[in-house]
This record gives structure tokens, C-alpha cells and sequence, in this order.
């Protein structure tokens, strides 16, 4: 568990919108280890998807850029690869599930027929070997196969239909899955019951996880790392055991203390003061510095580096450089 | 299986009400067929109108005697019986029904025909559109649309009609076949025929698609470009499915669907032709048939041809109804 298997390295990704050119993921530097389930955690609209859809070069092709930056995954670099070379990497490779999973299934079609033609579109045309492996995975995601093969997407539940994708995504048997929030349509019961099937599912095939979600807490309880972005950059690097009891940058541990908990008092819990900042705009200096209680002068013209406080657990905060 | 009991009720209820106002309506228009048929022969033989009204008594004896009311209620039950009277236009005394049944397969041939070229190359286009939305070819052709779309069917039919026939004499001005043609079928040409006929019927289809091209290309593309925002599509190139696959399987058949009521209506309204089109090239249809009734007060004559529509329009939505559940499984009702 220590090679890295994606490399991402100062990778920008832009959106040409109306107001203006939007910096969605601005010089992030990530490895993603072979075998490890890393969290990517962050408030809406810092730019999660942004960077799981570029790691598989699905952007809207018209708006969305890469513009500076590499995604090395097996001697390839994803940010330049050609489109021949990507198919041969998406889905067989590298696959995901989607964030909005409630209606990414084609509603006239079976669920059956999603498998049958994910599997024909990467060569495989034994039907009786995807039903078998749909079956398998299915009943590991505790579905029963048979009635939901043969439903329509309307006919199952949200849990269902998250679980069916997520089934969908493990068909080819990829080395890496993205999962951009894939529990946040569920109830909290069914979310806990998914989180506990992804990992022990991860052991099981021996798969690498990209766990994407807003909320830090759900990483607490299934990964082995975590990253934190804030306005399309990395904040801070480390195992969930450091992050969670030593947290080093400031957002990281504004973030912890606006979890909810059940036990806890109200009063404890403390939001996020203020709101993101617009990426067309960015503040300049350190991009939390308008939020940050700590904020000094530096903080406000120079943007911190990347520092790495102990192996494996890295900042970007003035406080600790 | 009970909704579709339901659904049969309601479907003769709208009809015995259609029928009902089709039966007051026209005998609330103004003049009747004696009158009718009086001021033609006046008009045609100076006969006085005293004069004219007695001969036209004489040959007209077929108008409904008694009340209205008597009179609707036995019009009601020849109606179910299959009875729609008989025509005073028409050489007088012909049925209504054969003269509608005469005319149907030629309305049937040219609207089908047209109805489905134009579905079909609407929808083609309106997906060309949608993918290429916001480009010049898009905006070029939703301005062209929306101008053909609104331009009358007369005034289409007067313009090809012109252009076509009269200018450059490619087609017929008028007919559903020429004469020797059907000389041509009696001596067994079946192909001489079937070749004089599509060749009578080519304006008429063309000035119906003309019209009617545009709407469902329109249709099309706004229902495409809302398809080709959802999620299901993007997370099919994702799974790198075909583009092929995605154009067909994701966004044609989803974007179809809001218009397939639609197109069975169309399907039902067909059957009342258009009256426009086949009055300007003489194409004696129902449309034109309903023309004359119509200019003539043939009571029966009108109410049969309205009856006829109204019935195909109920079965085409009944229709839309039952066969939407093949299309869409999300309507598809236990069985
Ligand atoms: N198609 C687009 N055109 C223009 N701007 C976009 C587009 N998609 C995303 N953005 C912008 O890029 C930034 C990052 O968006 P992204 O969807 O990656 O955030 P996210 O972290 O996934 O948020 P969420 O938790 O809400 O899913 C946002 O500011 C968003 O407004
Ligand atoms: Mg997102």
C-alpha cells in the first residue's frame, strides 16, 4: 500500500462561464496509493467533482479545460492522453459512480440490459458471464439479483438504484473506483449500510477507492486517508487518524467542529463563518484567509506552501511553515 | 384490467357528446339544404324562388320530417345502427357512408403519407438541432420552422400548386388520377395506375409537409436538448458505451416520447384530411367532401364526415393511451 497508482500533480482545471473563467481545481497536487480508500472532502462547489471527472476526462467538452498539469496512471498521463487511449482506461480501468445516481439509468431500459450493454461496449459478449458477475455483485451489495435485474429503473428504490451503480461501476473489475457522494441521496441507516459494504467490497477485490463527500464525518468511520479542499485546492493531506485527532490546518479543524453529533451539545457544534469564495475571483494569498480566525498579513498576499508536517501528513497553512 | 373498462366508457361517452354537438351545431347554421339547393337553381336557371324551392322539395324528399328532437334521437340510433343517411348533394339518395367510405383511403393515402414523412424528418432534424444547439445551422432552421409552421395551408398548397404545376408542370393541377390511368388499371396496369396516383398526390403531401415539418422538428429539438441534459446520458459516455447506442437507445428514445401523443392524435385528425389542401387541388377526399357538404347545408353528409373525425381522433388518444406503455415503462400498467 505505498506506491501511489494515480498520480495527480498540479493539475488546473478551468470553466469558461458566462462571468467569467472559472478556476474549479486550481494546482492540486494528490496521490492516490494502490489498495487505499482516500476521502476527498470539502464544501459544495470546491471543486470534488471537478476533479473526478477530470482524473477520467469526462468535462463538459465545450466549457470545462484542463489547463495546466498532470494525471499519471500507469505510464499514461490522463491530462494529455488521446481519446483511443482513455476508452482503453475508462470503466476497465478506471471507474466511477456517479454523484446525482438517482437518475443515471436510462428509464426505458432494464437493468439487466445497463449491464449487458456496459460489458458489450468493452468486449465482452458473453451474456451468461454478466449475468453471473451482475448476480454476484448484486448479492454482495445485498440485492436480490434476480427481481432487480429485471426491473426498471423507476421500479427500485434510491438505496437501490445507488447500489445497482455502484454494482455497475465494479462490473469490469477496475483497479480504481470513484464514488462522487454516493450516499448523500440516502438516509443515514442505508448510508452507514452502503459505507460498511463499500469497504469490506474493497477488501474483498482488492480495489483502490476515491470516496468523495462534503461530509467528513462519513470518512471518518471507512477510510485510510483523507484529502481536504477548499475553493479548488488541497488544504491538507493525511491518514484519518491524524486528521481527525491532530488536525493541523485551520479549515480542517473548523470543519471537524461543524459535524453535527447526536450525543453532543448543540452549542458546540460551530459552522463555517461566511461562505466560499467565487472561483472567478479567488481571494489572493491563502484562498481561506477571509474565513480564517487565525488570518495574518502574510496570509492575505502569499500563498502558502505545501508543508509536510510529519510522513504522510502535509498543510498548506502559514501557521505551520 | 378494469381502468381499460373505465377508459372504454369514457371513450363512448366523448363520442355520443361529439356527436350531439356535431347534430345541433349544424342545424344551427344558418339556411338548409332546400335552401341551399333552391338558391343554386336560381342562380342557374332564373327560375323564381317560389319556383325553385318547390323543384328542390321535389328532389331532396329525403329531409328528416318531425321535431328536432324526434329527429336527433333518431339520428342517434341509426348512427350506432351504422346509419348515417343519405347525402341530397351527391346524386341524390347515396348513402353517406359510401360516399365517406369512397373518399377515405385518398385523404388516408395523402395525410399517412405526409404525416409520417414529416414525423420522421422532423425528428431527424429536431435531433440535428438539439446537438448542434445554439449553432448557426440551429438558429437558421428554428427561424425557417417557425415561419413555415405558421404559413396556412392554403397558402402553402397556392404556392407549390403554382410553382409546380402551373410554372414548371412537373405535377397535376388537380385530380386524384387521370383518366386513362384508371383505363390503364381496368386493363390490368396496376403500375401505370399506382404511378398516376403518387404522382396526382405529390403536391398535396408535399404542401401538407411543408406545413407540418417544421412542428415536430421543433418539438423534437426541445425535447432533445432537455434529454441531452440528464444525467442517464452523460453517464452513458462515462460507461463508454457506442455514441451510436447513445444517440438511439438514450437520447432518440427518450426525447420521442413527449411526442408520441402527439403523433396518434395526428394520426386520428388525419382522417378529417385537409379541407384546404384538397379543395385547392380538387383532391377529392374527405376534406373536400366536407367542403361541399358544407356549401351545400348536406346535414348529413357534414354530420357523417365530422363523426368520422371525431371517432378516429377518440380511437387515435385511446390508442396513444394504451400503446404509451409499451414506449415508457414508468406509465406500464400491471397487466
Ligand atoms: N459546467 C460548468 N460551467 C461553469 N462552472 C462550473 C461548471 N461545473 C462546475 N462549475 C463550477 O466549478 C466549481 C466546482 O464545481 P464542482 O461541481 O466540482 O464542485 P463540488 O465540490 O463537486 O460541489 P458539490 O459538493 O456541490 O458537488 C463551482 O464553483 C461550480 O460553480
Ligand atoms: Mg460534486
Amino acid at each position: 500500500m505505498s506506491e501511489p497508482i494515480i498520480s495527480i500533480r498540479g493539475l488546473r482545471v478551468v470553466y469558461h462561464a458566462l462571468r467569467g473563467v472559472v478556476k474549479a481545481v486550481d494546482n492540486v497536487s494528490l496521490d492516490v496509493m494502490k489498495g487505499e480508500l482516500i476521502g476527498v472532502v470539502g464544501e459544495s462547489g470546491s471543486g470534488k467533482t471537478t476533479l473526478a471527472m477530470a482524473i477520467l476526462r469526462l468535462l463538459p467538452p465545450k466549457v470545462a479545460r484542463i489547463v495546466g498539469g498532470h494525471i499519471l496512471f500507469d505510464g499514461l498521463d490522463l491530462a494529455t492522453a488521446r481519446e483511443e487511449e482513455l476508452r482503453k482506461v475508462r470503466w476497465s480501468r478506471i471507474s466511477y459512480v456517479p454523484q446525482a445516481a438517482l437518475n443515471a439509468l436510462n428509464p426505458t431500459l432494464k437493468i439487466i440490459d445497463h449491464f449487458m450493454e456496459t460489458a458489450k461496449s468493452h468486449g465482452i459478449r458473453d451474456r451468461k458471464w454478466v449475468v453471473e458477475r451482475a448476480s454476484e455483485l448484486l448479492e454482495t451489495l445485498r440485492l436480490e439479483p434476480e427481481r432487480v435485474l429485471n426491473s426498471y429503473p423507476h421500479e427500485l428504490s434510491g438505496g437501490m438504484k445507488q447500489r445497482v451503480l455502484i454494482a455497475l461501476s465494479m462490473l469490469l473489475n477496475p483497479e480504481v473506483i470513484i464514488l462522487d457522494e454516493p450516499t448523500t441521496a440516502l438516509d443515514v441507516l442505508t448510508q452507514y449500510f452502503i459505507l460498511n459494504l463499500l469497504r469490506a467490497i474493497k477488501e474483498k477485490y482488492n480495489m483502490t477507492m476515491m470516496f468523495i463527500t462534503h461530509d467528513i464525518a462519513v470518512i471518518a468511520g471507512i477510510g485510510d486517508r483523507v484529502a481536504v479542499f477548499y475553493a479548488g485546492k488541497v488544504m491538507e493531506i493525511g491518514d484519518v487518524y491524524t486528521i481527525f485527532k491532530r488536525p493541523a490546518h485551520p479549515y480542517t479543524r473548523a470543519l471537524i467542529k461543524s459535524i453535527p453529533t447526536l450525543t453532543g451539545n448543540i452549542e458546540e457544534m460551530k459552522p463555517i463563518p461566511g461562505t466560499p469564495p467565487d472561483l472567478i475571483n479567488p481571494p489572493p494569498g491563502c484562498r481561506f484567509h477571509p474565513r480564517c480566525p487565525y488570518a495574518m498579513e502574510k496570509c492575505k498576499r502569499v500563498e502558502p506552501p505545501m508543508v509536510e508536517l510529519k510522513p504522510g501528513h502535509l498543510a498548506a497553512c502559514w501557521l505551520l511553515a | 384490467m378494469k381502468w381499460i373498462y373505465r377508459r372504454l366508457i369514457i371513450v363512448f361517452l366523448t363520442i355520443y357528446a361529439a356527436i350531439t354537438i356535431t347534430f345541433f351545431v349544424v342545424r344551427a347554421m344558418p339556411g338548409d339544404p332546400i335552401d341551399a339547393l333552391a338558391q343554386e337553381l336560381v342562380w342557374k336557371y332564373h327560375m323564381s324562388y317560389e319556383q325553385a324551392r318547390q323543384l328542390a322539395m321535389s328532389i331532396a324528399p329525403f329531409l328528416p320530417k318531425g321535431d328536432i328532437l324526434h329527429q336527433y334521437i333518431r339520428y342517434m340510433i341509426n348512427f350506432f345502427r351504422g346509419n348515417l343517411g343519405v347525402s341530397i348533394s351527391y346524386s341524390t339518395g347515396t348513402p353517406v357512408i359510401s360516399i365517406l367510405a369512397a373518399a377515405i383511403p385518398w385523404t388516408v393515402l395523402v395525410v399517412a403519407t405526409a404525416l409520417i414523412i414529416s414525423f420522421t424528418v422532423g425528428i431527424l432534424i429536431g435531433m440535428v438541432m438539439a446537438y448542434k444547439h445554439g449553432s448557426k445551422l440551429d438558429s437558421g432552421l428554428a427561424v425557417l420552422f417557425s415561419i413555415t409552421r405558421s404559413i396556412p395551408e392554403y397558402i402553402a398548397a397556392i404556392i407549390l400548386l403554382w410553382v409546380f404545376a402551373f410554372e414548371l408542370g412537373w405535377f397535376p393541377t388537380r385530380g386524384r388520377y387521370d383518366y386513362w390511368a384508371l383505363e390503364a388499371l381496368k386493363h390490368g396496369d396496376v403500375f401505370a395506375f399506382v404511378w398516376d396516383v403518387m404522382w396526382h398526390a405529390t403536391l398535396p403531401i408535399l404542401s401538407w409537409i411543408v406545413v407540418h415539418v417544421g412542428g415536430w422538428a421543433l418539438g423534437m429539438r426541445g425535447s432533445t436538448v432537455s434529454v441531452l441534459g440528464e444525467d442517464f446520458v452523460h453517464y452513458a459516455v462515462a460507461r463508454g458505451l457506442p455514441s451510436r447506442r447513445i444517440v438511439v437507445t438514450y437520447v432518440g428514445k427518450n426525447a420521442i416520447l413527449p411526442l408520441f401523443t402527439s403523433f396518434m392524435l395526428a394520426l386520428g385528425f388525419m382522417f378529417g384530411g385537409s379541407v384546404f389542401i384538397e379543395y385547392i387541388f380538387s383532391y377529392q377526399g374527405i376534406g373536400w367532401v366536407l367542403y361541399q357538404a358544407i356549401i351545400e347545408r348536406d346535414w348529413f353528409l357534414m354530420m357523417g364526415a365530422f363523426d368520422i373525425i371525431v371517432v378516429a381522433v377518440v380511437i387515435g388518444a385511446l390508442l396513444a393511451d394504451l400503446l404509451y406503455g409499451f414506449l415508457d415503462p414508468r406509465v406500464r400498467r400491471p397487466a
